[in-house]
């Protein structure tokens, strides 16, 4: 039924940050993992799959002598976001 | 839970893709407190100004060095905000330059205003002496249609793109004052701008700082 939808983004918490980073120009690791909900291990092996599709920017820096983690959705990002919420209302329609 | 690959319906991605939407949206609330400080500065300065043309008495200080003593707690609260902040909305850097580029241009109107007083005093000291009256043109008349002129311009953009209707009719009230002002004697004037400051910045601010406590409030009770 879903074989049309880009598997990247149909999980759970890619796809809720994804959502996150669409609405925004940039966001904070720290932010994204409280608003998701989710352990900084799982959000970090999800980033980094989001990363590797080319989705998002990760540019890794210091801030007061702590690591800081800014995530930004790339062009690729936001076109595979956009495909991915036209497939989903097309298969809403066909219900 | 894997929630990372857990399989989502249709329905459950859309809400799932809706409420992190609004989830990030809250986090991009404006704290309003740089409105609400300008906004009474301004009315302050005014009704200060228009209490001495209407009692006759004279502070030590011009009142109006308070707009540059409110700068440093401007510079405070912005690089605090710009600390705290986690997420970078959009919009931010567009609002940041507009009302920096709002700031450079007050400042380089009340230059260019007391350039233009300086030089216009010989001259209404010369008419006087050759009319025997003074002249019934005063310059510094119109200025405050000149600062209100410009009060609205930020005010109305940044009311219109943020679609939030209380600072756009602020901005609008500004220009309708401009033109009022032109019309009306210097006292109405400052009741004028005070009215305006009030309308444009301080209660925007009021409600944007109780949005932006609500939306806290909010999360903090959902955990999120």
């Amino acid at each position: 039924m879903f074989k049309d939808l880009d598997p990247i983004l149909h999980s759970q918490l890619r796809l809720a940050v994804m959502s996150l980073l669409i609405s925004v120009k940039e966001a904070e690791f720290t932010f994204i993992r409280e608003k998701t909900n989710s352990t900084a291990g799982n959000l970090s092996v999800q980033i980094q799959k989001l990363k590797d599709a080319g989705y998002i920017d990760v540019t890794k820096q210091f801030k007061d002598n702590y690591p800081q983690t800014i995530c930004k959705i790339t062009r690729e990002g936001v076109a595979a976001f956009e495909n991915y919420v036209i497939s989903l209302q097309s298969y809403l329609k066909k219900d | 839970m894997d929630q990372s690959e857990k399989t989502l319906s249709e329905k459950e991605s859309l809400d799932l893709i809706a409420r992190m939407i609004n989830k990030a949206k809250d986090a991009c609330h404006d704290t309003g407190i740089a409105a609400i400080m300008w906004g009474a500065v301004i009315a302050v300065c005014s009704l200060v100004r228009l209490a001495e043309l209407q009692f006759g008495f004279t502070m030590p200080f011009d009142i109006y060095w308070l707009t540059f003593v409110a700068v440093i707690p401007q510079i405070y609260f912005t690089i605090k905000e710009k600390k705290n902040r986690k997420v970078k909305a959009y919009g931010d850097e567009f609002y940041d330059y507009l009302w920096i580029g709002f700031g450079i241009c007050i400042f380089l109107m009340i230059y260019t205003t007391s350039h233009m007083f300086n030089e216009w005093k010989p001259v209404a000291v010369e008419y006087k002496s050759l009319a025997g009256h003074s002249s019934s043109f005063r310059l510094y008349e119109y200025s405050s249609s000149l600062f209100l002129l410009l009060y609205g311009m930020p005010t109305f953009v940044t009311g219109v793109s943020m679609r939030f209707k209380p600072m756009l009719w602020g901005g609008l009230l500004c220009w309708v004052c401009c033109l009022v002002c032109l019309y009306t004697p210097v006292k109405t004037d400052l009741l004028l701008v005070a009215l305006s400051s009030v309308s444009a910045w301080l209660i925007p601010g009021i409600i944007m700082e109780k949005d932006y406590r609500k939306a806290k409030r909010t999360l903090a009770e959902k955990h999120v």
